[in-house]
């Protein structure tokens, strides 16, 4: 007898299969987006109805001096994370792409940091930057300098965070540097040094253009991930000192589960997705005119 | 066909009448089942005890108790509010009840109190506390526990600087006086070992000084912030203490701390706070360290005898089917019928047989006999700077280094000037109190 591949196979056989993930993101992901972009016009404790405000919580958002700090602050955040971790993730990746006793451990040692919690990497770091018995400050004390204030100083308090976040998490990037630099052919570089090429030549214009699909990806994850601050915020600076390292992420949990100013906090959420689609188009640009005529 | 209708007639009149009966009968005597939501984990053990004894006593009576934990609590228990759907008894902040009590959304109890020996068994100024908090003229939570502020004192750094204890009759100057001494540099090392105080710019380190001063932070006529001269010179003096007399490390040294490690490591010799450190203490301290309690010290202008302090409590849903039976488990739990092993040390009971307990006040247990002060707080006056958008304009939890706080931090970090910074303070307070006050 002839077997029909198949026989169960009719047109809505696919949709079936995707239906629960389809469900499962309208309900989740779809409806609190254009949910919230509605709630964004309203003034809501969550308690009663929302009260329809048009453009308030939006005026109110620009015409604060706080919110542009805020804004600033995000960017900033962005620019220090970005930078930071991809130049820390990428000299990682080169330092421990070796094959010597051991590597797997420093391997090992440098992703640790990835998997700790945040909350207990704010706290250690809050103890090691401690002005009066933290080991950094009692380090610069001894060779006769005098330490700042890594978290009360406002000019400094944002970028230390996000140093402290570039120190957590660059042990991600930095496998997936690994990953690139390894899918590198070998015969390139040994052809490179044959011709007389040195170590830097080699990596400034062999290795790096070899490694620009990797570069752009880890360059679209750190933006994406560069606005995932809250809890290193949270745990070392809570926002302060006056807002000096509040970010635009912080302010939404501020305002939706501190003072449950559910409209506003909806508000700002779309300041941010805004940012968050100028940097995507900022990415796609990049992609078009760099990435794919190097590929 | 006639009969036909004359059937349905009668099968539904016994049917009404029947449904009427079960309704009837279900209203009367069928089994009450109450909600009981609470926001401490570590009480469920405790929580079920509580629930035996009270069904033991209520048959007929079911009580389900829900446990969250605080970071959650207010976001669920808000949402529950929005669908109507509130347990019937739940564990009710200060800081929420004047909202909550505007948008009908906690039982009014003036009948139950007015018609109960409520007062025989509680304290009315606990009560009367909750009343002012909530900006109306009637009770809309039952509490079960007070917490108020004390001077927490190290009484081996006392004597060491051959001191004598703080008493409740201190004023700022003994204060300071004392501050001055117990302030040491321990090694030589040019850095101060030991503080005679520490604080930063938190409600429960602030606003004790502000009360014993006769002062107040907020104008309750016209609800705005309006801090007094008596509310000044008290943050004046506070801010002096890190600025000008040197005997309080500023926010910024203390970064690495936990803002309550500072006194039990040794690192102050006093400490303003609340009560509820008492059982902190005891767990963590044990008898390494010798201390006490007093009262704030009076200022100036105004007596210590007026306490900062604010209950915790229980209300009732608005729409509870079963209001006796929720008002009667409410007092239950409130203290009627629970034991003293039941509360954290340091947290008054708001019940008089508890508070009264000679064990509240164990002599073999720090601070010893000086746990009476917490009894006669509960029976005195009491006030609190709780208004709506509390946590936001005075800078509490998540938002702690921002508001109010920030601003006091900024004064004592110097990173402005007091007058800057209560300049800037009543700008950004009041754009939150008249968005919430218009």
């Amino acid at each position: 007898m002839r077997h029909t591949p198949f026989r169960w196979y009719s047109r809505l056989t696919p949709w079936v299969f995707v239906l629960p993930t389809v469900i499962g993101l309208l309900i989740f992901k779809l409806l609190p987006i254009v949910s919230a972009l509605y709630l964004s016009f309203t003034e809501w404790s969550l308690i009663g109805s929302p009260l329809f405000v048009k453009l308030g919580n939006y005026a109110e958002l620009l015409s604060s001096e706080a919110f542009i700090r805020i804004v600033r602050n995000t960017i900033q955040f962005s620019v220090v994370y970005v930078i930071g971790s991809m130049v820390v993730g990428l000299a990682l990746a080169v330092l421990i792409n070796v094959q010597i006793r051991g590597i797997a451990f420093f391997r090992a040692a440098i992703y640790l940091p990835v998997v700790t919690s945040a909350v207990a990497v704010g706290i250690i770091w809050n103890w090691m930057l401690g002005p009066t018995y933290g080991v950094i400050n009692n380090l610069i004390e001894a060779v006769g300098l005098t330490p700042p204030y890594w978290l009360a100083d406002m000019k400094l308090a944002l970028n230390t965070v996000a140093i402290v976040q570039v120190w957590k998490m660059s042990g991600y990037y930095m496998i997936i540097f690994l990953a690139g630099l390894q899918n590198i052919n070998s015969d390139v570089l040994d052809s490179a040094r044959v011709d007389g090429a040195s170590s830097l030549q080699s990596f400034f214009r062999i290795t790096l253009p070899m490694m620009i699909s990797t570069l752009f990806f880890v360059l679209t994850i750190t933006i994406i991930d560069s606005f995932k601050n809250f809890e290193l915020i949270y745990a070392m600076t809570k926002g302060g000192p006056q807002n000096a390292s509040n970010t635009l992420v912080y302010d939404v949990y501020l305002n939706a589960f501190v003072y449950y100013r559910i409209g506003y906090a909806s508000a700002i959420a779309y300041v941010l997705f805004f940012i968050v689609g100028l940097m995507t188009i900022f990415n796609f640009y990049i992609r078009r005119h760099f990435v794919e005529s190097m590929d | 066909m006639k009969k036909l209708v004359t059937l349905l007639v009668v099968l539904l009149a016994i049917a009404s009448l029947f449904g009427a009966g079960v309704k009837d009968t279900q209203a009367s005597s069928g089994p009450i089942t109450l909600e009981w939501w609470t926001w401490d984990p570590t009480m469920q053990e405790e929580n079920q005890q509580i629930i035996a004894q009270f069904e033991r006593q209520n048959p007929g009576v079911k009580v389900n108790n829900t446990i969250i934990g605080t970071s959650e609590y207010w976001t669920k228990i808000r949402i529950q509010a929005n669908q109507n759907k509130l347990p019937d008894v739940f564990t009710m902040s200060s800081g929420y009840i004047e909202e909550w009590a505007k948008d009908g959304l906690l039982y009014n109890l003036d009948s139950f109190v007015q018609k109960d020996d409520t007062f025989d068994i509680f304290y009315k100024s606990i009560f009367d506390t909750n009343k002012a908090i909530s900006n109306t003229d009637s009770y809309y939570a039952i509490p079960f526990a007070l917490v108020t502020t004390v001077l927490y004192y190290n009484k081996d750094a006392f004597d060491a600087a051959n001191l004598a204890y703080p008493t409740d009759a201190w004023t700022w100057n003994d204060f300071r006086n004392a501050a001055k001494k117990l302030t040491i540099d321990k090694n030589g090392d040019g850095k101060i070992d030991q503080w005679g105080y520490w604080f930063y710019g938190r409600y429960a380190h602030i606003e004790p000084w502000i009360y014993a001063n006769g002062g107040r932070l907020l104008d309750r006529t016209t609800m705005r912030f309006s801090p007094d001269k008596n509310a000044m010179d008290a943050m004046k003096m506070l801010t002096d203490l890190v600025l000008v007399d040197k005997v309080a490390p500023a926010p910024k040294d203390m970064s690495a701390f936990q803002q309550q490690d500072v006194f039990p490591q040794g690192v102050a010799a006093m400490w303003v706070d609340g009560s509820w450190f008492v059982d902190t203490f005891r767990k963590k301290l044990g008898n390494d360290m010798r201390w006490g309690i007093v009262r704030v010290p009076s200022g100036p202008g105004g007596t210590n005898t007026l306490t900062y302090g604010w209950p915790d409590s229980y209300a009732l849903a608005p729409n509870t089917k079963h209001p006796e039976m929720a008002w009667k488990f409410a007092r239950f739990v409130a203290g009627e019928g629970i034991g003293l092993d039941t509360y954290m040390a340091g947290k008054i009971p708001s019940a008089k047989k508890l508070a009264t307990d000679p064990l509240f006040s164990d002599p073999n247990q720090q601070p010893g006999k000086d746990m009476d002060l917490l009894i006669e707080q509960a029976a005195g006056p009491m006030t609190t700077s709780y208004s709506m958008g509390w946590s936001e304009w005075r800078g509490y939890g998540g938002s702690e280094a921002l508001g109010l706080n920030g601003m006091i931090d900024a004064i004592v970090n110097s990173l402005m000037s007091f007058d800057e910074a209560f300049k800037k303070s009543a700008d950004s307070i009041n754009t939150v109190l008249k968005r919430l006050y218009k």
